[in-house]
């Protein structure tokens, strides 16, 4: 195949706004699938993804297509997730494609989350072909949405293309402009190889399969390779394209998308970003933009049956097999027993997690409230990394607690300028500079808490912005803040697991809603249960969970025994889900409460 | 002594639907008699299955089993007693709704054999009754009362319900004196429950109406054991009260002790052999079947040792009496006390559980809580 006939592209779109509808139809049209064998939305394979309709990790296929000029093309559709937890995985698929279709839903328009993924195309000088998708449902505002899109993009009118990919509508149109619109790839074939590693994922039987980007060179079955970043030397052992199944081919050359399997064991091994070059000629330097990723939130995983460690610890193993982002270690909570420490890229990364454990280990778990790393210096001169609340250092003995803060940018329609400053005030932002790129659009550029960020930040901000603004951030530093560690209490005791680290100008406030939350979601016990949160010893807040009043159903349905022992059984399944503590039987929910206890 | 062992006729005909009710039964009053003809087939048909066994009792409940025809219920007592071992000293008890008697009927049920009468009273409040949907009359259940007296009935159960939307304790308590001055010789009182597929459940996912609190339905609950404790009634079961031991419903009690039971009518329920099983929720699909010549299964599980122990354990619990300790290890190889060492000593610490003459019991406390004590067998 040509290099002059190949195209790679990714689809940009805001999640429901047709994005894996759109990439079945390109796969159904080219005959790269049947329709019989195709279950819908098949790019987002796992189940989660398929249920919450977002695409965690990406994948890409390679589609054969024999154009209007007689042509036959390859075309590679990279799919990308789309959740700013997930941002640097988006980057680096954007580094391996020449072009983007920017996928806006007709009757929605254009959103955030799309803005701030087509700027990062923009900047990885990707051609955008923009696509409005639903122009045929009847709330369609196809002229107010296409003078959105060129606003955005400064395009012309005919560029827009107009599909339905629900209904099969534009289809072939699309697949025209990718091939005339789209750069084909460049490449020197005898140059060293340099290969763009844009995602991983474990196979049981074959180990890793990385998925990459030929840029230059060759890569054949058995050449020598080398991951710049991780330094390490891998013999290929097999390579290929993507179908919707692994396609086996000899060879890959400059231009081409394909996997590669090296015997790697571990997801870890094989770093998305990272380089791939011939140990025989190496590539200078590796590509730029890989960056290591660190998580920015930690949470304790615990069994809700103790004896359930080990397994729990399996789990782990083979989950981290192919999610590389996610960090684990083992930790003992006085309350909750042993368990995990684990590190996330943020909280849909966490939630992720979690149900993964669930549906796919059958691990009942218990989930901590989440935190960021805290930099504490004692009084000895001693510097502290702190990714667990209870494991802070006694108040006596705290020179200094830091936090990290990040540099954040917003970029809004000017209407929504108020809400944001509100919202950032709220979470204790420092307004640096306020900027327009044009008139429709502001720049806020804040300083701001990590832990202020990582929870409900970004909800927040698309909710008060109606979904227009656009967050981007980096780490910036850790800075002095006046924090303070709040404990609570469960009949005297503290429980540890819920111990959180809060500015202490709130603390009140947040030792209040807290006590409150877990009122309304601790039940009733045989026994009064007393919640108090506090600050050292300092009691500052207090609830009560009174003592089960009544608990005997009046009747035991005439002769219907069974329907009497499944009502029971039921309420012993909700004992099992529900954490031990003491005396006290706490539900899952209850150690997430601080999430919500603003409501 | 042989264990005792039921037999349960489900009559599933109401001439109106309270909205609380969740049991199975029909207003079409006209297939009456197609009813009575298959119910007739399915006590036959059953028979060769359990002719080892003698029957001390006989339930017959609904539904409205009062709104059969002197005939039907001549025709159903008749066939059962053709077709199975029946004690001849045995409990014999029917379900009626005061409005659907007269002196004539409660004659006629008596002379047929039945010697247990239950009403399904519910209230002594005209306007409770109204708000239930009952058909009957204040005046109807004085008067039916003294009537099933006259006819000869010396056993007769009140149904009364207690904390449903609108109750107050002055109303609850005139229900209580006026069914004590009646002086039967057994109360069953049912704290209402909100039932999935009730009328009552789908007016309260409106928001139209809502059930008591915890500690209301405690109060009215604390009130009726109260009061017809008062009275000489002992409380020998979770929602029943009886003038002394001999006055205990057996049928029921064949439930709560886990004894075997045979059920005949639509959605009927029987447990025999370590089975549980039941008929089809549906008169036109049993009656059909049995003009096939077919049994109208619904379900039915074969229980486990498990199953066995816990259900042993969580019916015996709702009785005064308690789980008996030699019978457990009697029936399951197994000593109670033992096998849950754990949690019974930890609810005994409580004071939860007591062990007392062999048997273990709730306590005071613990009766009130009695489902979450079971759910932690």
């Amino acid at each position: 195949m040509k290099i002059n006939n190949i195209r790679n592209f990714c689809i940009i779109a805001h999640i429901d706004h047709g994005k894996s509808t759109l990439a079945d139809r390109l796969l159904e049209h080219t005959g790269s699938l049947q329709n019989r064998e195709m279950q819908a939305q098949v790019l987002d394979s796992m189940d989660l993804e398929r249920e919450r309709g977002i695409t965690i990790k990406s994948h890409a296929v390679r589609m054969e297509y024999k154009a209007a000029d007689g042509e036959t093309y390859i075309l590679n559709l990279v799919d990308t997730p789309g959740h700013v937890d997930f941002a640097y995985e988006v980057s680096r698929t954007l580094a391996a494609v020449e072009g983007a279709l920017l996928l806006v839903d007709a009757s929605q328009g254009v959103e955030a989350q799309t803005i701030s993924n087509l700027y990062q195309a923009v900047d990885n000088d990707l051609t955008i072909l923009p696509v409005i998708n639903k122009i045929d449902l009847p709330g369609a505002e196809v002229d107010r949405v296409k003078r959105q899109v060129i606003d955005l993009l400064g395009c012309e009118e005919e560029e827009i293309l107009m599909a339905s990919a629900k209904n099969g509508i534009g289809i072939e149109e699309i697949l025209e402009a990718v091939l005339e619109r789209v750069p084909c790839p460049e490449g020197d074939q005898d140059a060293p190889l340099e290969a763009l590693i844009f995602d991983s994922h474990f196979d049981s039987y074959r180990g890793v399969v990385a998925l990459m980007r030929i840029f230059n060179g060759q890569i054949d079955e058995k050449t020598k390779i080398k991951f710049m970043a991780t330094d390490t030397n891998y013999e290929v052992e097999e390579l290929g394209h993507l179908l919707l199944k692994r396609i086996r081919s000899k060879k890959l050359h400059p231009g081409e998308v394909g996997y590669l399997i090296c015997g790697a064991k571990n997801v870890r091994d094989i770093k998305v970003g990272d380089t791939v070059t011939n140990v025989a000629q190496p590539v200078e330097k590796p590509m730029a933009g890989y960056r290591q990723v660190k998580p920015m939130v930690y949470a304790g995983i615990y069994p809700i049956e103790t004896a359930e460690f080990e397994n729990l610890r399996t789990a782990l193993e083979k989950l981290v097999l192919n999610d590389a982002s996610l960090h684990y270690e083992p930790e003992t909570s006085s309350a909750l027993g042993f368990g995990f420490r684990c590190g996330f890229l943020g909280l849909l990364h966490m939630e992720i997690v979690q149900e993964r454990l669930d549906r796919e280990f059958d691990q009942t778990i218990i989930v901590t409230t989440p935190n960021v790393v805290y930099r504490v210096l004692t009084t000895d001169g001693v510097e502290h990394y702190i990714d667990n609340p209870s494991k802070m250092p006694a108040p006596g003995s705290i020179d200094r607690i830091e936090e990290p803060y990040i540099d954040a940018h917003m970029i809004t329609p000017p209407e929504y300028i108020g809400n944001i400053m509100k919202l950032a005030t709220e979470k204790r932002g420092i307004l640096k500079n306020q900027s327009y790129i044009d008139p429709t659009r502001a720049d806020l550029h804040y300083h701001l808490p990590l832990a202020e960020v990582v929870f409900d930040f970004y909800d927040r901000l698309k909710s008060v912005t109606r979904g227009y603004a656009s967050l981007d951030y980096e780490f910036l530093g850790y800075q002095h803040s006046k924090l303070v560690k709040l404990d609570i209490f469960i009949n005297g005791e503290v429980l540890d697991a819920l111990s959180v680290i809060v500015h202490h100008e709130r603390a009140y406030d947040q030792g209040r809603a807290l006590c409150q939350k877990l009122r309304k979601l601790i039940p009733r016990q045989m026994f009064e249960v007393i919640i108090q949160a506090g600050i050292g010893n300092k009691i500052i807040a207090r609830e009560s969970v009174k003592a089960l009043r009544k608990n005997v159903l009046a009747k035991c349905y005439g002769g219907d025994i069974s329907r009497k022992r499944k009502l029971l059984e039921k309420q012993k399944e909700g004992k099992k889900r529900m954490k031990q503590v003491g005396r006290v039987e706490i539900p899952q929910e209850a150690f997430l409460a601080v999430l919500s206890a603003d409501d | 002594m042989a264990e005792p062992a039921g037999l349960y006729v489900h009559i599933p005909f109401c001439q109106e639907k309270c909205e609380y009710c969740d049991f199975y039964s029909i207003t079409k009053l006209d297939q009456i008699q197609q009813f009575v003809d298959a119910v007739l087939k399915e006590i036959q048909l059953r028979a060769p299955n359990f002719q080892d066994t003698t029957f001390s009792t006989i339930f017959w409940g609904g539904g409205t089993p009062s709104l059969l025809s002197h005939e039907q219920i001549s025709a159903i007592w008749q066939t059962l007693h053709d077709h199975y071992s029946i004690a001849s000293d045995g409990e014999f008890s029917i379900e009626t709704n005061p409005g659907t008697l007269s002196p004539d009927k409660l004659q006629h049920i008596r002379e047929s054999g039945f010697n247990r009468l239950s009403m399904g009273v519910q209230s002594f409040n005209p306007e409770e009754l109204k708000s239930l949907g009952r058909i009957h009359s204040v005046e109807e259940v004085l008067i039916n009362f003294e009537n099933a007296r006259t006819a000869g009935f010396n056993n007769i159960n009140i149904d009364l319900m207690t904390a449903f939307p609108g109750i107050s304790e002055t109303s609850f308590r005139h229900s209580l004196d006026v069914a004590t001055g009646l002086s039967p010789e057994h109360i069953s009182c049912y704290t209402l429950i909100f039932e999935p597929n009730t009328i009552l459940y789908k007016r309260m996912q409106l928001g139209e109406v809502s059930p008591l609190s915890e500690d209301e339905e405690a109060k009215y609950y604390l009130l009726a054991a109260d009061v017809l404790g008062k009275h000489g009634y002992v409380q020998y079961e979770v929602s029943n009260f009886a003038k002394g031991e001999a006055r205990t419903c057996r049928h029921n009690l064949i439930y709560w002790r886990h004894h075997p039971y045979i059920g005949f009518g639509p959605s009927a329920h029987s447990f025999y052999d370590n089975r549980r099983f039941s008929n089809k929720r549906s008169l036109m699909y049993y009656i059909r079947s049995l003009n096939d010549g077919q049994l109208p299964i619904d379900f039915s599980e074969e229980l486990s040792a498990d199953d066995l122990k816990f259900e042993y354990i969580f019916l015996n619990l709702r009785l005064r009496e308690g789980v008996s300790l030699k019978e457990f290890q009697y029936r399951f190889a197994s000593d109670l006390l033992e096998e849950h060492q754990q949690t019974i000593e930890r609810l005994l610490a409580d004071n939860l559980l007591q062990v007392q003459d062999d048997h273990l019991r709730l306590t005071e406390s613990g009766w009130m809580i009695a489902d979450t004590v079971a759910a932690h067998f």
